[in-house]
């Protein structure tokens, strides 16, 4: 027993010996870190963000690195929310001492970590879409905001399939509403109307009343925005036991989920800046490498993990053209460098944001996504004057 | 106005069929089982394991009965028996056998959520209406469960064994009922009602690990408020249901979540001993 402890301190005593010596290596190398929800309601999808982050640092690792250092990946579970953000960030940050943080992350947990990164002044590159209007001097942000994913959907609706009238159904948190008040002003810019606007808690299960309104409001055309993942479910199946068959747009669906849930989401439509069948070379090649890397492990890649991919090779080219991994020229050089990837051209040069092309999409019965239609570089407009 | 009715009484038979498996160990074991949630969400995963096989949608209900009745039967033996004496803890271990059972499935099936094949999906015509087809399929399934309860419970020689042991339980012993193979029998049926349920509402919502959570406090405050007896369980389910229903729909589906338990902590306010007229 004795022995087996001395052991253990030993051992450990080895670790601590490691970890020390692993500044003097780290002249050498660049850490990003990643903060991301592994446990919690993004596990679902952190998985995917995570790979894509792997496969941009060993193909930057296997070309040569930036400016000859290797990158290195430090990945941290934030739990999908503001607690575990503010341990994660500040582990990262202050601890860890990354040279920069790239992720996708929830609202909340975004928010949460914010002020860590003021504070460690450490540029964060944010890759999830979200509600839009969150800004800070250390952050950009490649994905989508509501200017850039709604006008799709209902442009399209109101051209091609001539709705008018329109009924919105969400999630009552940050995100749903954030959406759906955007869409709702957006559908009145152009001259349609809304019925009705129809909110119920994330862990609700029964729309049992919100169709029944629907149904006697009798609008043209409907557009939802739930929390991911199950509410997405129960209302998609309820609407369609219900025999609800007007045109029906997802702000919240991703093409996975939209895959799995079957007969019921055919004739959905979504509006996302990734969609795995985009024609490009790019983003053939980008499909081609996931699946050697990873093979049978391979989680689909999506809107949240091609947008992390790309995230780290705009901070190379920023690395580069800053000549060094200085945080404030990094900061000033993620304005001017663009990345071509699989989504396209990305630039981040609009208030901290990216001009992003979306593409509208409708789920077929046999579960595929068909590309309807795509819109070159959509402007996320006003998002971060002051910056 | 139509629609709100045909709302209510669906929303009710939905309720009342959630709730049964809850009520029936309540009733007769005085125990209140909180892996009830738990038994539905594996009732939920017989239907997903259902469509896996490639089986008919039908086959799920049966099949989650009879999971249900396996794992109940399992449970009581190894897990309630051994506390028959200690109630309160028997509630706590059924507590913690909910959450071993929902990290069980998670380990099996993972987080995410999937999708069981529905038997029958769209709308019909009824009373000039189109309303879902499968809504008011559970409506028939709700009226058939609380016949063949009451036919269980008053025309057979369990259903007078444990309606024995309900009134008491030591007299029932003494007259020779053995409430050792009463509790067994109500605990596996109350759990195979609970998986069947289970697998009913799958249709209308997602199979995920938390797929019972919501529907346990709602389904506890039925049974408490019902007075535990199969009427007032049917009734409780219309006047709370229906208040649900009307609040969501002409005040705000948001308050309306919430309507079934705060008019159940009312009723039990004013009547601590339910609206019905079969409990003690």
């Amino acid at each position: 027993m004795m022995l087996h402890i001395k052991l253990r301190v030993l051992s450990g005593a080895a670790a601590l010996g490691l970890a020390l010596a692993q500044p003097a290596a780290a002249a050498d190398t660049l850490k990003i870190g990643v903060p991301v929800g592994l446990s919690g309601a993004n596990s679902v999808v952190a998985p995917s963000v995570v790979q894509a982050a792997e496969l941009a640092v060993s193909e930057i690792n296997a070309g040569g690195g930036v400016l000859s250092k290797q990158l290195e990946l430090v990945v941290a579970d934030d739990g999908s929310g503001a607690q575990g953000a503010q341990k994660a960030f500040d582990s990262l940050v202050f601890q860890k001492e990354v040279d920069v943080l790239i992720s996708m992350e929830t609202s909340a947990a975004r928010n949460a970590g914010l002020p860590i990164v003021n504070r460690g002044k450490v540029p964060y590159i944010y890759t999830s879409f979200y509600e839009g209007r969150s800004c800070s001097p250390w952050m950009y942000v490649n994905a989508w905001v509501p200017e850039q994913q709604v006008a799709p959907i209902v442009d399209h609706f109101m051209s091609s399939e001539g709705a008018k009238s329109f009924f919105l159904i969400g999630s009552d948190y940050a995100f749903g509403r954030g959406m759906l008040e955007f869409t709702k002003k957006y559908i009145e810019t152009k001259g349609g109307t809304v019925l009705g606007e129809e909110y119920l808690p994330m862990d609700g299960t029964d729309w049992t009343a919100i169709i029944s309104k629907l149904k006697a409001a009798g609008p043209d055309a409907i557009i939802t925005s739930t929390a991911g993942g199950a509410p997405n479910v129960t209302l998609t199946k309820q609407l369609r036991a219900a025999g609800v068959s007007i045109p029906y747009g997802n702000l919240a669906v991703d093409e996975g989920t939209a895959r799995g849930m079957g007969a019921d989401a055919a004739g959905i439509y979504i509006s996302a800046s990734y969609i795995t069948g985009i024609d490009s070379e790019e983003n053939k090649k980008f499909l081609a490498a996931m699946e050697k890397h990873f093979g049978g492990d391979l989680k689909t890649p999506n809107d949240l993990s091609v947008p992390q991919y790309e995230a780290v090779y705009l901070y190379k080219a920023a690395v580069e053209k800053a000549g060094s991994a200085d945080p404030e020229k990094v900061i000033a050089a993620l304005d001017e460098v663009s990345f071509k990837g699989p989504r396209g051209e990305i630039s981040m040069n609009k208030q901290r944001h990216a001009p992003l092309t979306m593409y509208l999409a409708q789920v077929q019965a046999d579960g595929s996504v068909k590309l309807i239609n795509s819109f070159k570089d959509v402007d996320p407009g006003e998002q971060c004057p002051n910056l | 106005m139509s629609v709100l009715i045909l709302d209510i009484v669906t929303t009710a038979a939905i309720l009342f069929t959630v709730a049964t498996g809850l009520m029936i160990i309540l009733g007769v074991m005085k125990l209140i089982n909180f892996a009830h949630g738990a038994f539905l969400t594996i009732g939920g995963y017989a239907a997903y394991i259902t469509t896996l096989a490639g089986w008919s949608p039908w086959l799920a209900i049966p099949f989650a009965a009879l999971v249900g009745l396996v794992l109940g039967l399992v449970v009581e033996i190894f897990i309630v028996r051994p506390l028959y004496s200690r109630p309160l803890d028997a509630i706590l271990a059924t507590w913690g056998l909910g959450i071993i059972i929902g990290q069980l499935i998670t380990i099996a099936f993972g987080r995410e959520v999937q999708f069981a094949e529905p038997p029958v999906s769209g709308a019909v015509e009824f009373l000039g209406l189109s309303y879902s087809t499968y809504r008011l399929l559970l409506v028939m399934v709700a009226l058939i469960v609380g016949a063949g309860l009451t036919g269980l419970l008053y025309f057979t020689r369990f259903g007078l064994n444990a309606r024995a042991v309900i009134m008491n339980e030591d007299l029932a012993r003494g007259l020779g009922i053995d409430s050792t193979k009463v509790r067994l029998a109500t605990f596996g049926l109350g759990a195979a009602l609970a998986s069947m349920a289970g697998a009913l509402i799958t249709p209308l919502i997602s199979v995920d690990p938390n797929l019972g959570l919501p529907w346990l406090v709602n389904s506890f405050m039925l049974v408490l408020t019902s007075g535990v007896s199969i009427p007032g369980l049917l009734i409780v389910s219309l006047l709370l249901g229906g208040a649900q229903v009307v609040v969501s729909t002409y005040l705000s589906p948001i308050i309306g979540g919430l309507t079934i338990v705060v008019l159940a902590a009312l009723i039990l306010r004013i009547r601590p001993q339910g609206i019905g007229w079969g409990g003690s």
